[in-house]
């Protein structure tokens, strides 16, 4: 009796734990709405407020009546980079997380440094640029836009780590029927990994969705466009201001963008995953792995 | 390094190399793909390596452009205190960010784990991932709208309970607690994420042997749910230890505005290679210390696979 | 067996795909390449097509996008025979980034640089020399420009870059700019001396203490009357020369008594709250405040009038700005120049026709007016005394890049004295003993760039008034020695020197 008393009371505080930590969360987003459906002035005057300041579309009718096309076009290439890359990249990784987590493959090791290493050491933006443009010829392509990034070492790991979880007999009776590697990926890695391939795939669409600095450095074709990039070209001159160097270019007159539009982009970026990730989750289902064994 | 991870593990019985190959060469046919990503635009891309020692100019291009030996390191080594300075400063937020970062995930997923109510860990899941996609520019300027000696939400607050007004834009080691917070605030949910999907895979019968056992739940949490979700601790652990000397200039710059009072505790050092060498235009200089701190990170990481190879040799990062 | 191959083509195909999206992409854009290029024997003086690639800063207005596809490209093809391309990229690529990456790697395009960027690009070989073209292709240009705006360009007597526009730039920053409409409404007329600006701020500042006073956290050039008699220019954030004293001299500005008392001025300022608590932190606040109509006073330039009341009287429509002198014995000082300059890549395939664009820009009020405003009856009109109303708020070639006080339009909120007082700002003015000087950093690159580190946490603070100056300078000094200080003052001695002597 006590211990369920006990056990009310411990769900109860974690219940407040975890919606308290949430509504924190939740918070600076809600400014952000708020704001971006203030004015200006009164925004600038009065600073945040959970309400907005003199409800206003005006923000949003400014940015879509002037630019509305390269909005629409710069959200749908970043829906078919996020979509393409992926499917691609998930691919990529899973088949190369597999590798490094074979038992007794003698190159086991050899794969995950030679993964690793990359994580830590990079030769810089120049090469990079230098192979990416003239030799490979990803400038002004959407293949530009996702393919060197389809392999993310952390997230390789990570799916490693989720195919280390899966029970080692299960893997070693299909070796024993005789299936090849193959079939133990596709057919028995892949589903009962699902946990984890749903986790990185998430992982994988964010990155390509949040991703301005493939467009920043290989992109000049406007219709390539994605709408981080868009939104990186406005938090550019912010942060250009912010460093100090504007000094040296005495005329120019940058104007910092809008408070107003600062917020706009930010929920008009955060908006469409706000809206798929609870799609996702259905996905984080628990016992997988028992169903499976048995089916 | 390579040769050595080459020569580890070998299978008991030698087979002919060819046979080998054969056994393998569906593995190495589903590398492939990665080692071609990996191989175009990290392994090549590092013959930009040799830059660092060097003075780049456009006509000598990577490969001819005359030696520089050390000399573009001379800028951050030759003031030590500087140079101390800033590898202390990013160590110390990066632990601080690992140990305060991990807890908290950890603790969101395992909380998570026990709840039943779907709708609830569904809304408050997605909630709690919001800060990731905000970027430091507008958490900055939110906090500014709340720390703001003059017209910040926090000091108006302190003025209605007759409190006196606080300068938080002067009080360097306030911002580690802030910096802290703020990276709690904008990664626990992205981290939590990642441990609760490892818990989703974990075979509940673990769970109902125990409860007949008569484990409470706090005891469910500790024994099996923790000790579960140590290999991935682990991982974590040690994919962000090789980035123990990297910074987040973003970060300090959208939160700090380089505030230039702060930079005792926030002179990481990315932020002091874009004070010194970035802003006047030495980007050798720049890339010399990125190598620094990839070398240091390194050395880090060959220490902490060793430690982890200890504990079980599945955790061993390669 | 099999299946396995199954699989193995589709990874194989998978790959392929990769390939060929990358490769399609290029394979597309060739053949416009070459038509857009072949059409055109009617077009301009008999040269030989071309194609130009313009990089500008900033994000690209729906306007500037229509133009640059229709009219400013058929003007130019019609002009100089050129295919011209805007590209925009952001503000944080300025002076290294994307524009260093395409530099470095030879692409075929043109920009604006300052003097710092120039120096340091043109030592890795990155800048194309344009002497050979500036009688050729520059003809008019040198007609409406300033000559001493070409001259801040040359580097050991090259020309590496040619000046964006001609616009009075004299005692840049060594005015106040201040908000006359409170100025009035306080009950003032003008301010004069330091002790008006200040009693200016105090009134304000009882009428609305909403409001911030100075929208700066520098402000050593318009405060130089008060604390010096000397004529103060300054090279950099760290030496300063005296143009009052005909030597060769340079002067450590934070060594000096001058920047003591200087400091000492702005300490003041700050705990008397006419620069906002806030400075210290989040800079960028600052002009947004000030384009608000937040702040009470701007440093000044001859043109910051009527460019910041177009921003201000968005917020506050009454707003009108006006200059001050805090004194008016010293001579403006110029340092002959507009800081911003065209460069050309090195590896671009005809430097010539690049000038030829920059001169086009420059050439004559028509072609002037297309670039800076448009299509005259759509985009803006003019009435019969020539003033300017625009239809869009789309900046097209940003106009403050092409400014020339010969072509310049004004909108009908400017007064006539003003315009005379504007095109006359330069008349009195001296040219800087060290216009044309550009410091060569490379033997003391290590130390120059270790100061850098001192200013932004030492220096700056004290300047801006934010730490005092008696508690703080002495190890603010110690640090700056300790960086090598000495030997970078002695290097730009050094060079001063010689190039003065030269002169």
């Amino acid at each position: 009796m006590a211990t369920n008393q006990e056990n009310r009371t411990l769900i109860v505080t974690f219940y407040f734990c975890i919606g308290l930590f949430a509504l924190v969360c939740l918070a600076p987003f809600v400014l952000a709405v708020s704001g971006s459906l203030s004015t200006e002035a009164r925004l600038a005057a009065e600073g945040y407020s959970f309400l907005p300041r003199g409800f206003s579309l005006d923000t949003y009718k400014f940015m879509f009546d002037s630019k509305a096309d390269q909005i629409f076009q710069a959200y749908l290439t970043s829906v078919v980079v996020t979509m393409l890359g992926t499917a691609c990249a998930v691919l990529v990784t899973t088949a190369y997380a597999y590798v490094i987590t074979v038992k007794g493959f003698r190159y086991r090791n050899f794969f995950a440094f030679l993964a690793y290493f990359t994580m830590l050491f990079s030769g810089g933006t120049l090469p990079w640029y230098i192979l990416s443009t003239k030799y490979y010829h990803l400038d002004d392509t959407l293949a530009g836009l996702f393919v060197p990034y389809l392999l993310n070492v952390f997230l390789m790991y990570l799916q490693a780590n989720y195919f280390k979880s899966i029970p080692h007999e299960i893997i070693e009776s299909a070796q024993i029927d005789g299936a090849g590697h193959f079939r133990i990926f596709f057919r028995i890695m892949l589903p009962l990994g699902q946990v984890g391939l749903v986790t990185i795939s998430l992982f994988y669409a964010l990155q390509f969705w949040n991703d301005f600095y493939l467009s920043l450095m290989l992109i000049s074709d406007e219709k390539l466009y994605t709408i981080q990039y868009m939104m990186y070209f406005m938090m550019a001159n912010i942060q250009y201001l912010a460093s100090g160097n504007s000094a040296q270019i005495g005329g120019a007159v940058i104007a910092p963008p809008l408070e107003t539009a600062k917020m706009a982009m930010t929920c008009l970026t955060v908006l469409p995953i706000a809206v798929l990730y609870p799609f996702l989750q259905r996905y984080f289902v628990r016992g997988i792995i028992v169903g499976s064994v048995k089916g | 390094m390579s040769d050595e991870a080459l020569q580890r593990p070998r299978p008991a019985g030698r087979k002919s190399r060819l046979q080998s190959l054969r056994n393998d060469s569906p593995l190495l046919l589903l590398a492939l793909p990665g080692v071609i990503v990996l191989i175009l635009f990290a392994y090549l891309p590092m013959s930009g390596l040799i830059l660092v020692f060097k003075n780049y100019n456009y006509n000598g291009g990577i490969f001819g452009s005359p030696w520089a030996g050390f000399d573009n390191f001379d800028f951050f080594f030759s003031s030590m205190d500087s140079a101390i300075r800033a590898t202390r400063n990013t160590v110390m937020l990066n632990v601080l960010y690992m140990l305060s970062g991990t807890i908290f995930s950890v603790a969101i997923a395992v909380i998570l784990n026990e709840l039943r109510s779907k709708s609830f860990i569904k809304i408050t899941q997605s909630v709690m991932f919001f800060p990731y996609f905000i970027s430091w520019i507008v958490i900055g300027a939110i906090l500014f709208s709340l720390l703001d000696f003059d017209k910040g939400l926090i000091n108006r607050l302190f003025g209605t309970f007759g409190m006196a007004p606080v300068d938080w834009y002067s009080d360097p080691w306030m911002f580690v607690v802030i910096l802290v917070a703020a990276n709690i605030w904008k990664s626990a949910g992205y981290g939590a994420i990642i441990y609760y999907a490892v818990l989703q895979g974990i075979d509940t019968a673990y769970y109902e042997a125990a409860r007949i056992d008569g484990a409470s739940r706090i005891q469910l949490m500790t024994r099996i749910t923790l000790p579960l979700l140590i290999p991935s601790i682990i991982l974590l652990s040690l994919l962000s230890i090789g980035g123990m000397l990297k910074g987040d200039l973003s970060m300090i710059m959208g939160v700090t505005f380089l505030n230039p009072l702060l930079l005792p505790t926030t002179d990481i050092i990315d932020v002091y290679v874009y004070r010194t060498a970035i802003r006047s235009g030495e980007f050798g200089f720049a890339s010399a210390i990125t190598l620094y701190q990839s070398v240091f990170g390194f050395l880090l990481v060959l220490v902490a696979n060793k430690l982890a190879g200890w504990y079980d040799k599945e955790s061993k990062l390669f | 067996m099999l299946k396995k191959r199954v699989w193995v083509s589709l990874f194989l195909a998978t790959l392929l795909l990769i390939t060929a999206c990358s490769n399609g992409g290029e394979s597309g854009e060739t053949p416009e390449r070459t038509t857009a290029g072949g059409n055109n024997e009617s077009a301009g003086n008999g040269l030989k097509p071309a194609k130009l690639k313009i990089v500008l800063y900033g994000e690209e207005s729906p306007r500037m996008k229509e133009l640059a596809k229709a009219e400013f490209k058929d003007i130019v093809k019609k002009e100089i025979n050129a295919d011209i391309e805007f590209q925009f990229i952001p503000w944080t690529e300025y002076g290294g980034g994307k524009t260093d990456l395409m530099l470095s790697t030879g692409e075929d395009f043109a920009t604006y640089t300052d003097t710092n960027y120039m120096v340091k690009s043109v030592a890795k070989g990155l800048y194309a020399d344009l002497t050979p073209f500036m009688g050729t292709a520059a003809e008019d240009m040198i007609k409406t420009v300033d000559e001493n705006s070409f001259k801040a360009f040359q580097l050991g007597g090259k020309q590496f870059a040619v000046p964006v526009g001609n616009k009075p730039n004299s005692g840049e920053f060594y005015s106040v700019l201040v908000r006359q409409d409170l100025l009035e409404e306080v009950g003032m007329n003008s301010v004069s001396t330091l002790a008006e600006l200040e009693q200016f701020y105090d009134k304000v500042h009882a009428a609305h203490p909403e409001l911030i006073g100075y929208a700066s956290t520098d402000a050593r050039r318009m405060l130089m009357y008060e604390y010096t008699d000397k004529n103060l220019y300054w090279q950099n954030d760290f030496l300063a020369i005296d143009e009052s004293a005909d030597n060769d001299q340079i002067m450590s500005w934070f060594e000096s008594e001058e920047f003591k008392a200087y400091s000492g001025l702005m300490r003041g300022w700050y705990e008397k709250g006419i620069i906002p608590k806030y400075a210290a932190t989040n800079t960028p606040q600052l002009q947004s405040d000030w384009n608000s109509g937040k702040a009470m006073f701007w440093a000044g330039t001859a043109a910051r009038p009527f460019e910041g009341a177009a921003t201000i009287s968005q917020a506050v429509p009454g707003a009108k700005l006006t200059n001050y002198f805090l004194s008016k014995d010293l001579p403006k000082i110029s340092r002959g120049t507009y800081s911003t300059a065209w460069f050309v890549s090195a590896n671009a395939a005809d430097p010539e026709r690049y000038v030829m664009f920059f001169n086009l820009l420059q050439k004559n009020q028509e072609l002037y007016d297309l670039f800076a405003y448009g299509i005259l009856d759509k985009d803006y009109t003019l009435d019969e005394n020539g003033r300017l109303t625009r239809n869009t708020t789309d900046s097209l070639i940003p106009d403050w890049l092409l400014m020339n006080k010969n072509f310049i339009r004004f909108d009908k909120s400017v007064p006539d004295d003003f315009i005379a007082q504007y095109k006359a700002w330069d008349d009195e003015a001296i040219i800087s003993k060290g216009a044309g000087f550009n410091f060569d950093n490379t033997p003391v690159k290590n130390e120059e760039t270790k100061i850098n580190g001192v200013f932004s946490e030492f220096l700056a603070p004290i300047a801006s008034g934010f730490l005092d100056y008696e508690e703080n300078f002495p190890r603010a000094l110690e640090k700056l020695k300790a960086a090598g200080f000495d030997a970078y003052i002695a290097e730009y001695q050094k060079q001063f020197s010689e190039w003065y002597a030269a002169k």
